[in-house]
């Protein structure tokens, strides 16, 4: 049980440190427009490459 | 790595998702595939797209709501007034007004974003643009905010390519109640992340203290779980509980204690409570209690938050800033465009076919057409000739006109309707909420009982006299009643949102109950506000087919500027055999003539009303006097049309179900007598008032509320202040924004069946909400002695506390459902 003793105030700094984090998130407006944000993993392309031109690979699937 | 993009649904277009047209459809050819769109919009658009490596678009859009708006308005061609700098210091500001840099920022409402993909697609294509400084996209309220160097770029060019995707950005009038929610809802989601993180701690230590209440735990352990738990739930009680101790303490300032000053108090006491006992190293502790009461109870008031603010913000975006320009004559006779508010007494203007007259006037032209509907609620449109008054509002049907301004800005008699709404605004009566004064009530109540529990348990057995009188306001800590009203207010708003209504006064559930009275407004409310074809009447001897005939009468009335036209001309495109025709030629005032070839010779016909056609035939009486427009050649009468105003869909079963339920019905209107009884009678209504002003609308609803609450529905301008007046104000989206500034509630779907929807819905809320105080205060009222006489040991007061709590919350989610 003595390890309580350690564990317990570890525990207790992670969640300052997800406090810091979670206000951090909200002073950068991720909490603005929670439809939005969720999708910009999927929508952000930063790939320059042209998305168009790319014949071989789907001609069959049509 | 182009994925393969989603197929439409089979008969659907692409891009838009609506139904293809039945005459077949286009074709746009993207990423090597071959997808069809229904129309040109949509072709353009799509290429566009594709040109932009915007694919993803396509992709990740949820295809689930499709796209509602035409895609190209009229608005389209008048972007460029939005460059006025007269309009555009109006509706945006410079970022750095000091400073050498001349970016300016605004925000624009956009029509047609239905999911995160459109909002990504439009700030993509306008970081494309130069001058561009910042563009950001919120979809859930439906804004655009972008800032841009005027030097580089225009307002109007900004407008032009978000239309060139398909949407429709405006600058829109920012309700005042929305400029603080940004500031509210950060307040609200920090607190609550801090509440939820340090409650889960507390609950984890929580568990660990219940088990030992049987297993004996090492007192040293136990105390040091409590000092934790004290560590975490500080943070909760100073921090996220503020906004209930700032509420408490606002309201028995103003000597209306509230719901919050018994929660602050059980709060406080409980913590406080536990403190001690932490210290002491005995007692009981009820931080878990205190941290997930104070977490429930901040989401469900942040939950009730965002519902408001995406109401308000979705009646706000209805509310465009349209440019008011004029087109003033100079002494040249060459014309200048000028903002509205600038015209002075006896500028003379012009006004475009199809446009709103600037100022009230004195009409220059020899005739003139206007529609003053938004002014009077009269249906047709009013023939004027020279001399006569034209009014600010109205709109010009027919070719342009010139006016004398009589009156601009302030003094026109639109600005007067506009006064008569924000007096009648200001003096609404704020009606008592029920839940409010009974929780008034119970509070002072509560208190009395718990000091008086206090001082009797100090003579009988004072070292229990604090735990109990602890306990008692833990059991009866009235969170269930807390939770009542803003659980069953939220539930409604989701609910009526779904349904597209939009509730702009929560209070307007507390008081549909006690409505006695509804009364519509006519043009635009009970009916379309257009006109549409009603009757036919054919010669049975006329040598071609029904159907034949009014193709033709649709194909001659394409060119016409005849207000009625417009009701006729989309039967040109019907699938009839087609009368071959030549030589149309409108008669300005009379008709229209052309030649038809009857077998195999050219024949003239005419087209217009009785008179003109009498011209040919004296001896004509058409079989009912409903008939406006008549088509004969010089031989016979072929057809006889009625053309009117027809009933708003399904609003006769809605009038019909409200009349069941005991509501007197009434029509307010500020048209002619005949079609408004005509109308009263087909929708049976119990009363109905004609030829009403403004004024005398706002008289007459006034003296109906001595009788009891009046619900109105109403769309113009000329409805502004009645239902500003009203007890609930109804709108339809499409209404006058004037009306729409007054209403409680606005009906996006254009359906009369909308209004039932809403008071079933806001009388189930309030079924809901009675349910939830009477449960709470049954609980409240039965734990109270037991607690009183000492006989419920804390864990039982706890989960006494949090079981009614969560029976209010269940009751609540069946609005949800």
């Amino acid at each position: 049980m003595e390890s309580l003793y350690i564990l317990i105030p570890i525990a207790i700094v992670f969640v300052i440190l997800a406090v810091v984090i979670f206000f951090w998130a909200v002073r950068t407006e991720q909490f603005e427009d929670l439809e939005r944000k969720g999708m910009d993993v999927l929508l952000d392309d930063d790939d320059p490459k042209p998305s168009a031109p790319q014949p071989k690979s789907k001609q069959d699937s049509k | 790595m182009t994925a393969q993009l989603p197929e439409p649904p089979e008969g659907h277009c692409f891009h838009c998702l609506q139904p293809l047209p039945d005459d077949g459809a286009l074709k746009v050819k993207i990423a090597e595939q071959e997808f069809p769109v229904c129309c040109y919009g949509c072709q353009a658009v799509a290429h566009t797209i594709a040109e932009h490596n915007l694919l993803h678009f396509y992709q990740y859009r949820d295809t689930s709501n499709p796209l509602q708006i035409p895609l190209l308005p009229e608005e389209l061609t008048e972007l460029e007034a939005y460059d006025d700098p007269d309009l555009q210091d109006e509706m945006s500001y410079q970022v750095e007004p000091n400073s050498s840099n001349t970016a300016r920022e605004t925000t624009l409402s956009v029509e047609g974003i239905t999911c995160s993909a459109c909002a990504w697609l439009i700030e993509r294509e306008l970081a494309r643009l130069n001058g561009i400084e910042k563009a950001t996209v919120n979809a859930s309220t439906q804004r655009l905010t972008v800032r841009w160097q005027p030097d580089q770029v225009k307002l109007s060019q900004i407008l032009q390519t978000v239309a060139g995707l398909g949407y429709r950005a405006l600058p829109f009038q920012a309700a005042q109640q929305e400029l603080d929610f940004k500031q509210k809802r950060r307040y609200f989601t920090k607190r609550i992340g801090v509440a939820g993180l340090a409650t889960m701690q507390v609950m984890m230590l929580a568990f660990g203290l219940y088990f030992g209440v049987y297993n004996d735990i090492d007192p040293e352990i136990r105390g040091f779980f409590w000092w934790v738990s004290l560590i975490f739930a500080t943070p909760v009680l100073l921090y996220s509980a503020q906004p209930f101790y700032l509420s408490a303490l606002r309201s028995i300032q103003a000597q209306r204690p509230n719901m919050d000053v018994p929660v602050s108090i059980a709060l406080l006491g409980a913590y406080g409570a536990s403190a001690y006992a932490t210290i002491i190293q005995q007692g009981e502790v009820y931080f878990e209690s205190v941290s997930m009461f104070t977490f429930f109870l901040l989401l469900g008031r942040y939950l009730e938050l965002l519902a408001k603010q995406r109401a308000v913000a979705a009646a706000a975006n209805l509310i465009k800033l349209l440019p008011a320009l004029a087109e003033r004559e100079l002494p040249n006779g060459e014309l200048e465009s000028v903002a509205a508010h600038k015209l002075q007494v006896g500028d003379i203007i012009q006004v475009k076919a199809g446009a709103k007259v600037p100022a009230d006037g004195e009409l220059l032209s020899q005739v003139a057409t206007l529609d003053e509907h938004i002014l009077t609620g009269e249906s047709k449109p009013l023939r004027k000739t020279s001399g006569q008054p034209v009014y600010a509002g109205s709109i010009n049907q027919q070719k342009s006109l010139r006016a004398r301004v009589t009156a601009s800005t302030q003094h026109t008699v639109l600005a007067s309707i506009i006064r008569l709404q924000d007096s009648a605004l200001a003096s609404k009566p704020k009606l008592a909420q029920t839940a409010e004064n009974l929780a008034n009530k119970f509070v002072s109540r509560l208190l009395i009982l718990a000091t008086l529990t206090f001082i009797g348990w100090s003579f009988y057995d004072p070292e229990q006299a604090f735990w109990i009188t602890l306990s008692v306001l833990v059991a009866t800590c009235p969170c269930a009643l807390a939770l009542a009203a803003p659980t069953a207010v939220t539930g409604a708003i989701h609910k009526l949102n779904k349904h597209g209504i939009l509730l702009r006064n929560a209070d307007t559930l507390n008081r549909i109950q006690s409505i006695k009275t509804v009364v519509f407004d006519k043009t635009g409310t009970l009916t379309n506000g257009t006109f549409s074809l009603q009757q036919t009447w054919v010669d049975p001897n006329a040598p071609f087919a029904a159907e034949s005939l009014l193709q033709l009468v649709g194909k001659m009335e394409l060119t016409a500027t005849h207000p009625l036209a417009q009701a006729l001309a989309p039967y040109a495109k019907s699938s009839a055999s087609p009368i071959p025709v030549r030589n149309v030629e409108e008669h300005i005032g009379s008709g229209m003539t052309a030649e038809i070839e009857v077998d195999g010779t050219w024949q003239a016909i005419r087209l217009g009303s009785l008179s003109y056609i009498c011209e040919w035939h004296p001896n004509f009486v058409p079989a009912s006097n409903e008939f406006q427009v008549f088509l004969a050649s010089q031989q016979e009468v072929y057809l006889a049309l009625a053309l009117g105003d027809s009933v708003r869909a399904e609003m006769a079963t809605t009038v019909q179900a409200l009349k069941q339920q005991n509501i007197k019905l009434v029509m307010l209107t500020g048209d002619q007598w005949a079609p408004a009884q005509q109308l009263a009678d087909q929708l049976q209504l119990d009363q109905v008032v004609a030829q009403c002003s403004p004024a005398d609308k706002l008289n007459y609803v006034t003296k109906l509320q001595q009788q009891g609450a009046v619900l109105m529905i109403g769309d113009g301008v000329n409805d502004g202040p009645v239902l500003a007046q009203a007890d609930i104000a109804v709108t339809f989206s499409e209404a006058a924004d004037l009306a729409r500034t007054a209403a409680d509630v606005v009906l996006l779907q254009g359906k009369g069946s909308s209004l039932l929807q809403f008071w079933q819905i806001a009388a189930r809320a309030r079924t809901i909400m009675r349910q939830n105080i009477i449960w709470a205060l049954v609980y409240n009222i039965i734990i109270i002695p037991v607690a009183v006489a000492g006989f419920i040991t804390p864990y039982w007061a706890a989960l006494g506390m949090s079981a009614s709590s969560l029976l209010v919350l269940l009751n609540s989610l069946r609005l949800y459902r």
